[in-house]
């Protein structure tokens, strides 16, 4: 089902939201850097910016997370499990980042194992996305099989500008209906000639988007190349920061560790990890089956596009193009797969 | 759903030193009905929880026929082996698990079992050697070949006559250096296992030890015309979560923790050596 919103209707429904849930959305934080934060009112929102600098990775699948606490004391052991998660709205995420939240919940899930963090807080999470009209030349959504700057995977809700200054909203679930149908004064129905300029607007949108890789023909180019001299070169600018890990919508890595507080109190924390760190693989005694910088990049670009291809049937990417712009020695993920030989 | 990171509270319930720097423990559920469902098989590992320190993967070291207790050996090697070595008999750790796959002994009926250990890599091939002594009708001849640096570094001596007893099985002990009053065997397992010659026929060799002796143990047994399908081994890589998810285990895109950690050579022969 489609409906209109208009433009000033837009931060009505956002005050709304705040209301009630926690939102998160594009805002400057105070170095005027546009990142997902907590909103105090609509006027916050910082709709115009494309890409924020990290993604809402980070509000479903926390950067560091305790799973419990531990009470250790002459009574024995006990553990007390993390509070139920709050409900809250991410607004205004783009359709990449959406759709990377889609590939989380499959790993999330995967091997018959729920990981019930996640999961509890994703299914208390709603996503309205909107559309995409001005990609950035380091774009690429639109070489996966979904992606494309109107694509709604993963999304709750998509909002897509028209040009009179509304937004066509579509829902795609349960919660995306209950979002519109709770806030349903301040949507109309949408006619077909709205739905018609969505086409007009994807077409338009995914011309701008130059750059179209060949995904199937890199998977087939990496099969054999694990032993290629080509590994051996490529990762040589490589700093080993892990920006372009963090930054990533679809990099899941991650490390649980324990944090004592004194004799009786500790936590177990789950942590955001990263291939790039020497440490992700050195085993206790001090073995470590990927030593060099040049292992631990063919690992990265392995598995996002060739590994998690063989296990999940898409990438470990949605090219969003972040990892490009956080690089800071002008890594480019799309010549590094393009030129792999 | 039921949370995949809790683990079950369980007691020390005994300690005991194998050589200088391991130790196996004997472990209990404080809730008994919970240990009376908890099922493993040979080969899948668990995650003990040192409760202030953290978590470390171990595999079980007694197989499901001898489950009074959940035993581990353990080296010290690590911050949560090192806590370990400091647990008491009352202490209490968290257990998780199991995970991975497992010897499929249900394939090797009627053939002969080959062990060759070497070093705490008997830890992980002690409850299959058990397994089969406890179903010993289903196999033919069992021939463990256990060899470490010295015969103060052999684990697990308190039970090599419990299982040299057990018909048709043979144990064959060797030190890298003997020393006074030892009777066994002098050298290295992949030359002893040269000297010793199993037959292939009919044979399956199971092998675990330091990533030297396997390189070794594994153009001895192809020169004795073992193929690759006849051997296995099993892998141990750093891992977290012991699920498939937080990343590190993987070699392509097998994890470790999931699709293995046993292997045969056959599948391990076609792996790039990132493992």
């Amino acid at each position: 089902m489609a409906y209109l919103i208009s433009k000033e209707n837009i931060k009505v429904l956002l005050d709304a939201l705040l209301a009630v849930k926690e939102v998160y959305a594009p805002k400057k934080d105070a170095e005027e850097t546009v990142l997902f934060g907590k909103l105090a009112g609509s006027s916050e929102w910082h709709g115009d910016s494309l890409l924020t600098h990290t993604t809402a990775k980070d509000k479903v699948y926390l950067q560091s997370e305790r799973f419990f606490n531990i009470k250790k004391d002459k009574d024995g052991v006990r553990i007390e499990e993390a509070e139920e998660p709050e409900e809250i709205v991410i607004f205004g995420c783009r359709p990449c980042d959406a759709r990377g939240f889609d590939i989380l919940n499959k790993l999330f899930n995967w091997n018959n194992y729920v990981d019930e963090y996640y999961t509890k807080r994703m299914e208390k999470t709603t996503i309205v996305s909107i559309s995409c009209l001005k990609p950035e030349s380091t774009c690429f959504c639109t070489s996966f099989a979904k992606g494309s700057p109107v694509d709604a995977t993963g999304s709750d809700v998509l909002l897509t500008p028209l040009k009179n200054g509304s937004y066509l909203a579509e829902t795609f679930t349960e919660k995306g209906k209950g979002l519109i149908s709770n806030n349903s004064k301040l949507f109309a129905e949408a006619a077909e000639v709205d739905t018609k300029e969505k086409e007009l607007f994807k077409t338009e949108a995914e011309a701008k988007i130059v750059k179209k890789i060949d995904l199937a023909a890199v998977k087939k180019l990496m099969e054999p190349a694990f032993e290629s001299a080509y590994w051996d070169t490529v990762h040589l600018p490589c700093v080993k920061c892990g920006a372009c890990t963090f930054v990533c919508p679809t990099c899941y890595c991650f490390d649980i560790t324990e944090k004592a507080f004194d004799n009786i109190n500790s936590e177990r924390v789950r942590s955001w990890d990263t291939c790039m760190n020497e440490l992700f693989t050195r085993m206790a005694g001090g073995v470590n089956p990927r030593t060099d910088t040049k292992k631990r990049f063919r690992q990265r670009f392995m598995h996002k596009f060739n590994y998690h291809v063989d296990n999940f049937k898409e990438e470990l990417c949605t090219g969003c193009g972040r990892c490009i712009k956080a690089c800071p020695v002008s890594i480019d993920v799309r010549k590094v797969i393009e030129g792999v030989k | 759903m039921s949370n995949i990171y809790k683990p079950h509270i369980a007691k020390v319930m005994d300690i005991k030193v194998e050589t200088g720097d391991i130790k196996s423990f004997k472990f209990q559920f404080v809730d008994q009905a919970a240990q009376k469902v908890f099922t493993w098989k040979s080969g899948q590992f668990l995650i003990l929880n040192i409760f202030g320190v953290g978590e470390a993967v171990f595999t079980f070291a007694n197989p499901q026929t001898r489950n009074e207790f959940i035993e581990c050996s353990i080296r010290k090697v690590g911050l949560a082996s090192e806590a370990a070595h400091e647990l008491e008999v009352g202490d209490t750790v968290g257990i998780r698990g199991p995970y991975g796959n497992w010897f499929p002994f249900e394939k090797w009926h009627g053939k002969n079992l080959l062990y060759v250990a070497g070093g705490v890599g008997l830890a992980a091939l002690r409850s299959p050697i058990e397994f089969s002594l406890d179903n010993k009708k289903d196999f033919k001849n069992i021939t463990i070949l256990y060899g470490a640096r010295s015969p103060m570094d052999l684990c697990y001596k308190d039970k090599f006559s419990d299982w040299e007893q057990v018909k048709d099985t043979n144990m064959i002990l060797t030190a890298d250096k003997g020393a006074e009053g030892w009777k066994h065997k002098v050298g290295f397992v992949p030359a002893v296992l040269k000297e010793v010659h199993p037959s292939p026929k009919d044979t399956v060799a199971i092998i675990c030890g330091p990533p030297i002796m396997i390189k070794f143990v594994l153009k001895e047994l192809l020169d004795l015309g073992f193929t690759p399908e006849q051997i296995i081994t099993t892998l141990e890589m750093r891992m977290k979560c012991g699920l498939g998810k937080c990343g590190r285990c993987n070699v392509k895109h097998l994890y470790i923790c999931k699709d293995g950690p046993v292997f045969s050579y056959a599948e391990l022969k076609d792996l790039p050596e990132e493992y």
